[in-house]
């Protein structure tokens, strides 16, 4: 589900490679970013570019790893947020929790 | 009503050549079908999600980790302890056979079996495991309703000066996230409370209950010492939610509303929540009204802040859940919140007509439904 794009000092850059982001692989996500984070020991940045759609659930999994990776005082990254999930972020707050970016360029800047 | 999706096996064998034959027998009869070419394969398309079976039917010999380590494997983790496991074997060695249930596969299946009755075997086995999941969740629904714990009101509050209406549809029939509560005080105060715990079905409506109790506690508590404030509610609640070991890793959002008939004024405080939309009956527009705060849970300091709201003769206030906002159209599903109030408007009259629009608006389009979906109208008089 998460594809490993760049290994950088500071943060692992990751792809989520999957449509419909929801209960079906909530838990597999927390989990493989949990594996991710104790393997690499650094902050991770998502591209959520082929996401087109979010729910709940899969939202919960998201900001619990996002309090995992907090707790051992690293951040978590979402890049490429297609509008309505970008909108459903603005809407809920959840845009003041996570650092979001267009890009991993504008990342990177 | 729910929406029968097509029920998905998982087929791992490494004989490539009876995969391909199985594979397409079962498509032909319905069902949906991935297959691995070995236990590890099928591991690694569980693990990332890529496949979510109703059941799996595996080879028993395959090189590197036979059908029995990889069950054994299976029964190892709680994502996968469930999935009702078949084994597939050249051999009708009994001892074998043994062996396989005792390791709590549903069945066996010897593979000179003409492939036609294997698909019938498992839709009957599918059909089995589905029956005895509905007769649990029918036993949990009666032994909740003997308890009378209930996430979700049988009827709405009468309120002075104000009418309030709900309507909640659960996702695929099963109680859910969602929760409401309406707690009065006193013929002067009274509280409205709307939450989503993230997630669905049954795990989410039993941390309902826990998300509850605080909640009722945290108004009572301030009611009791005459401080109505709602922001100051949602931080004690949140604080207690951060610390308890049971609830810290479960999220949810909240909508608290407070309405004081006497002044005719409403206080609202979310916690990353939807915003509300203020309905104004003299330009007839459709307003959103924003929060400031974070989910339940989430960090100790939730930033509540508190929004005052004068409703007029013929307006009205409607909170509702994620789940009113998302849609399934030909390209999958979606969440757009625009949409929702677009679609609302032109349903909105003068007069309180609440189950009107629940009649044209929401009952209309439960196909479209993939979450709990919940919404309260406010309407003062």
């Amino acid at each position: 589900m998460i594809e490993v794009y760049n290994e950088l000092s500071d943060k692992l850059l990751v792809k989520l490679d999957i449509k419909e982001a929801s209960l079906e692989n909530a838990d597999a996500f927390k989990t493989e970013v949990i594996e991710l984070f104790d393997k690499y020991k650094r902050s991770i940045a998502i591209d959520m570019s082929s996401v087109e759609y979010i729910d709940s659930s899969f939202l919960g999994s998201i900001v619990s790893a996002l309090k995992h990776l907090i707790s051992f005082k690293q951040e978590m990254m979402l890049v490429g947020l297609n509008k309505d999930i970008a909108n459903l972020f603005a809407l809920t707050r959840l845009d003041k929790v996570f650092k979001i970016y267009s890009d991993f360029d504008e990342l990177s800047k | 009503m729910a929406i029968h999706k097509p029920k998905q096996i998982l087929l791992v064998d490494d004989d490539q050549l009876f995969l391909k034959l199985i594979e397409r027998v079962f498509k032909k009869s319905g069902f949906e079908c991935k297959s691995a070419p070995s236990a590890e394969a099928a591991i690694e398309l569980l693990k990332k999600g890529e496949v979510n079976p109703d059941l799996i039917l595996s080879d028993y010999e395959m090189l590197k980790m036979n059908g029995f380590e990889f069950r054994r494997y299976l029964m190892n983790d709680p994502a996968f302890q469930d999935i009702p496991f078949v084994f597939l074997t050249f051999f009708s060695d009994k001892d074998l056979m043994e062996k396989g249930l005792d390791l709590q596969a549903i069945d066996y299946v010897i593979k000179d079996t003409p492939i036609n009755v294997i698909v019938s075997k498992i839709n009957n086995i599918l059909f089995t495991v589905d029956k005895q999941r509905e007769l649990s969740e029918n036993e949990v629904k009666k032994a909740a309703k003997s308890l009378n714990i209930k996430s979700i009101p049988i009827k709405a509050p009468e309120i002075q000066a104000f009418n309030v209406d709900f309507w909640h549809q659960a996702y695929h029939d099963i109680p859910g996230g969602d929760f409401i509560d309406f707690i009065k005080v006193n013929n002067r105060y009274n509280f409205i409370v709307l939450g989503d715990i993230m997630g669905k079905k049954w795990m989410a409506w039993f941390f309902t209950f826990g998300f509850l109790s605080y909640v009722r506690s945290a108004v009572r508590f301030a009611a009791f010492n005459n401080e109505y404030s709602t922001a100051k509610i949602l931080q004690q609640v949140n604080s207690i939610i951060c610390f308890d070991e049971v609830l810290k890793d479960i999220l949810s959002s909240l909508s608290l509303l407070l309405i004081d008939s006497e002044t005719n004024k409403i206080t609202y405080s979310g916690a990353g929540d939807l915003p509300l939309l203020h309905y104004r009956s003299e330009s007839a527009e459709l307003n959103m009204i924003s929060s400031s705060g974070l989910l339940l849970g989430l960090f100790a300091e939730g930033n509540y802040n508190e929004k005052e709201i004068i409703l007029k003769q013929g307006d009205r206030l409607f909170i509702f859940t994620d789940g009113m906002i998302d849609f399934v159209d030909a390209n999958g599903k979606k969440s757009d919140y625009n949409r929702f109030s677009k679609a609302l408007k032109p349903f909105i009259a003068k007069e309180n007509n609440f189950t009107e629009i629940v009649s044209n608006l929401f009952n209309h389009n439960l196909n479209e439904q993939v979450d709990d979906r919940s919404i309260i109208s406010i309407y003062k008089n």
